[in-house]
């Protein structure tokens, strides 16, 4: 139910060479050190920036607009030119297009006719920015334009701040059929403005009403997928700027998080929330329009803003607030929203829209955000924005003496004749209890208690390559410490995921780990990390599960010890389903099935654990949330160590009105007892969900896909077209299952 | 010449490093024989090494200066598997044992097990018979141990870090039992800081 972003790289020092054994006997890495000495210096002289930086303000004019294969001839400054009277002339310009070509097969394929598309749209941004350039500061030139199948981006910039732009770098990610083909996705425009880096990026997602999940998830994998390799110089602009990671990893590569401001404008895709019957979204988008005043209930439920705000998407970005009609899908050609009778009733939707994230939110300020009546060829209205950015301008002098500074502080106490001393406030940390899907941290201080600067780094054990197992993490990995100076908090944080929790039950791992910690020229301390795992029924194998009867905290991992409790060969006492899944069910089948957005909305995480906890111990449920309930039992079945439909069991014929119906009996027939008992279970009960559809506001397809994420994730497909043909034949299959009464 | 033997080491004689390792079991005295060595100095109440711990000392033969630098590394069972990142590449490893504890001479033999099939093919075995003030409480017999030591080409000495019996004698007839020849080659140790280049700006 819940797309989360990857987890942005942890700080981790990877020296490309190896230790080495000096002729002194001990072991070092100058790399390492030479490195940790320097991010030392640069994070003291980062702290300081306000001593050597000047702010300047810049203007940033932003569009967006799906031209829908048209609008060759439509003049565009009316969207363009826009603010020029109110707020003057924008230093930068960034304007995105989606579907410059048709989105047939064609053209997702095959990429020709796009350049050829980019460059008419490239010349005529050029004609109309440059329509008054009678003298040289009003003049507009192209900094850079990417451009993918439908997909393009172009940045201008005024010409006195030209020489001001640097480090120019463009990517593309496809996340369209089969991955990296380009019907949707993203391109992008990094750069260096002044000392500040900008990213614009234009994307186009998951198109359907209903697809929130596919747009969060193109949204999550742009986001992630989105790099620019930099090189070298400009990297030393990006370490300079703070992100220190690239420094530690060697890597010259940034994502959007390592600039100062990353702009993301795009068809969104996000539709307003079926909850509003469609005729009711049409009269109030015409309102809209006509009264210039959006009315709040239907900004809330726009499923952007309501995915925002429950942190699904676009985490970190600001939007200003929707102060204008829904932009699509109008009638190309008119200001009427599409309502032929011979089209498809589609309900008006905000796609189209401009939003960014900051380092410092202060240095953003949105002047104006609202849409463009011209030109109007499309189904689609152009929308834009103009931001007052404030932009770093370095004294690069005035860096220097602070370098040249520090720098000499530190030599001051760095003398190769006299080992560092340290002090840990402890070694042993006892994490205690910790159940499936929990996060602990505990923490150690370092002090320096010598005369000389420490230099510390974790360090992987013989022949491993990780400084410590996959379900531990280590924050900072590597540091260093001046005499004098304040202690320093190393934070450990153990995180039992599904995987973790897999090899917990079966007893392949424990929560055990040494952690090597080696003060360079010094010594190395272990620091020993321990914890007990509070067994659950989350990541277990469902055949396992439906021996006992007693809750899964009392079942011991250890076999010896677990057949002492229970006699695996009496099967009499093996239950049909687990019981777990059984109370899931019936708690939501007592008092929800009607509940609205049952199996869209997700649950309280606090109560999710509360009712993991409950199903782990056996003991009653409190009174929770029925989304709580429904959230449990998708997480649940999804952690299952071998999911209930086996990746092999998919279908391998195409599936169409022919073969549904022997392919739907085969993949029931061929299915383990145990996972045959819960596929059945699972589909019989939510076709009773469905049986509430006017209530609930469910929908078979969703909950085919709900059905299909659960019991048949097929983790071990990949973006193939035949997995991809596997996955659509799954989703046909458990479809039909629900809409017929036979099973 | 080496830059970094400090201002004791005599000009005139050749300085041959060589990396030691102690091994054995807890609590059998390592550290303490490692800081009567280098510091002379004695803790009873010695806290067990969490870790590995780096130290130099430089014994004087007749006709060269051997200089040790000093891997002390964790007796504790759970740390073993640890303990090849400290021997790997050791020329020379000093076993311990406790004289009144027949469990730690099994684990040294262990250890020597260990060494001579992961360790250096040359590396100079000293197995250390600890504690041996305590002659009263002795459970291994100085015999069963030197049959031992003499069937696996181990040089023994019964050692006793509490009143300093034998400690630098144990160094000595190691560092006589390396190999002083051909000299190393003379390098620069490398400073601890790399030559800082002249920067131009903070990068």
């Amino acid at each position: 139910m819940q797309t989360t972003l990857q987890p942005i790289e942890d700080e981790v020092l990877v020296p490309l060479q190896p230790d080495e054994e000096t002729e002194d006997g001990r072991v070092r890495n100058r790399e390492a050190i030479a490195k940790i000495r320097d991010i030392w210096i640069y994070s003291k002289v980062r702290a300081r920036q306000e001593e050597f930086t000047q702010y300047r303000k810049a203007l940033v004019f932003t569009g967006t607009w799906n031209v829908n294969a048209k609008g060759k001839e439509e003049p565009l400054d009316e969207w363009l030119c826009a603010d020029w009277a109110t707020q003057g002339l924008p230093d930068l310009v960034a304007v995105g297009f989606q579907e410059i070509v048709d989105l047939n097969a064609v053209n997702v394929a095959v990429d020709n006719k796009t350049q050829q598309r980019s460059q008419v749209w490239t010349e005529r941004l050029n004609a109309t920015l440059n329509q008054h350039a009678n003298q040289p500061e009003r003049r507009y030139v192209l900094v850079a334009q990417k451009s993918m199948v439908g997909l393009l981006i172009c940045v201008f910039v005024r010409f006195p701040h030209y020489p001001k732009v640097q480090y120019v770098q463009t990517s593309q990610v496809g996340v369209g059929v089969m991955g990296m083909m380009g019907n949707k996705g993203g391109v992008s425009v990094r750069l260096q403005f002044y000392d500040s880096s900008l990213c614009f990026v234009c994307s186009h997602l998951a198109a359907h009403r209903e697809n929130v999940t596919g747009r969060n998830a193109d949204f999550a994998n742009v986001f992630s997928k989105t790099v620019f390799d930099v090189g070298e110089a400009a990297i030393r602009e990006v370490i300079r700027s703070g992100s220190l990671s690239h420094f530690a990893s060697q890597s010259t590569t940034v994502g959007l998080a390592d600039h100062d401001h990353t702009f993301w404008l795009g068809d969104l895709n996000y539709r307003i929330d079926e909850s509003m019957p469609t005729e009711q979204i049409l009269k109030l988008s015409e309102t809209c329009q006509s009264s210039r005043h959006v009315p709040p209930e239907l900004r809330q439920l726009d499923q952007l803003n309501m995915e925002r705000s429950a942190g699904r998407v676009f985490a970190g970005f600001q939007e200003g607030v929707l102060h204008f009609a829904p932009t699509y899908k109008y009638q190309p050609g008119t200001d009427m929203y599409e309502q032929r009778p011979e089209k498809k009733l589609r309900a008006p939707a905000w796609c189209d829209r401009i939003l960014w994230m900051s380092q410092q939110a202060e240095h953003v300020q949105q002047l104006t955000y609202s849409r463009s009546e011209r030109p109007n060829c499309s189904d689609h209205k152009p929308v834009y924005s103009s931001l007052q950015l404030t932009v770093k301008d370095v004294i690069q002098e005035k860096r220097e003496a602070i370098y040249a500074e520090l720098n000499a502080l530190l030599s001051r106490y760095e003398n190769p004749q006299t080992l560092p001393v340290i002090e840990l406030d402890q070694v042993a940390l006892d994490f205690g209890p910790i159940r499936y899907q929990e996060r602990k941290t505990l923490s150690i201080r370092i002090t320096n208690i010598g005369s000389v600067v420490a230099i510390f780094r974790f360090v992987p054990k013989t022949d491993e390559v990780g400084i410590c197992k996959r379900w531990l993490s280590v924050k900072p990995a590597f540091g260093m410490l001046v005499p004098g100076d304040p202690p320093l908090t190393v934070n450990f944080t153990i995180t039992i995921d599904s995987y973790t929790a897999q090899l917990l039950n079966s007893g392949r791992e424990v929560l055990d780990d040494i952690v090597i910690l080696r003060l360079e020229d010094g010594r190395d301390y272990y620091i020993t990390i321990k914890a007990s795992f509070a067994r659950s029924c989350f990541g277990m194998a469902a055949d396992e599960l439906v021996m006992y009867s007693d809750p899964i905290r009392s079942i011991p991992i250890d076999p010896l010890e677990r057949a002492k409790k229970i006699d695996p060969t009496n099967t009499s006492t093996a239950l049909c389903i687990p019981k777990e899944l059984w109370r899931c069910i019936d708690a939501i089948y007592q008092k929800g099935l009607a509940e609205p957005h049952l199996f869209v909305e997700s649950g309280i995480p606090e109560e999710t654990a509360a009712i993991r906890e409950c199903l782990d111990t056996g003991t009653a449920f409190g009174r929770y949330s029925i989304h709580s309930y429904a959230d449990t039992l998708v997480s649940f079945l999804s952690s299952l160590s071998s999911p209930v439909v086996p990746t092999k069991l998919f279908p391998t014929v195409e599936i169409d009105s022919q073969t549904i119906q022997s392919s739907a009996r085969r993949l029931i027939e061929d299915l383990p007892p145990i996972h045959y008992n819960i596929f059945v279970y699972v589909i019989s009960f939510f076709r009773h969900v469905l049986a509430f559809r006017d209530r609930n506001l469910l929908t078979a397809a969703k909950v085919a896909r709900v059905c299909v994420n659960s019991l048949a994730p097929g983790r071990d497909l990949d973006n193939t077209a035949a997995s991809l043909q596997k996955r659509t034949g799954m989703q046909l299959i458990v479809l039909h299952l629900l809409e017929t009464s036979s099973i | 010449m080496n830059s970094n033997i400090g201002p004791s080491s005599p000009a005139a004689s050749r300085v041959h490093h060589f990396k030691l390792v102690l091994l054995g079991d807890t609590a059998v005295g390592k550290s303490c024989l490692v800081v009567r060595f280098v510091r002379d100095e004695f803790f009873e109440f010695q806290e067990p090494t969490i870790g590995a711990a780096f130290l130099t000392q430089t014994v004087q033969l007749d006709d060269a200066m051997v200089k040790f630098e000093i891997w002390d590394t964790a007796g504790q069972e759970r740390y073993r598997s640890l303990a090849p990142m400290y021997y790997r590449g050791a020329s020379a490893a000093i076993v311990v044992y406790d004289i009144t504890n027949p469990d730690s001479f099994a684990g040294a033999k262990s250890w020597v097990k260990e060494l001579q099939r992961r360790g250096d093919p040359n590396v100079v075995i000293a197995l250390a018979g600890n504690k041996a003030d305590l002659e009263g409480r002795r459970k291994v017999e100085f015999e069963e141990a030197a049959a031992y030591a003499a069937e696996n080409g181990l040089l023994h000495l019964e050692t006793s870090a509490k009143n300093s019996n034998n400690v630098k004698a144990l160094f000595v007839e190691i560092a006589k039992k390396l190999p002083k020849n051909p000299p190393q080659p003379e390098r620069e140790a490398f400073p601890i800081m790399p030559q800082q280049p002249e920067k131009q700006g903070c990068c």
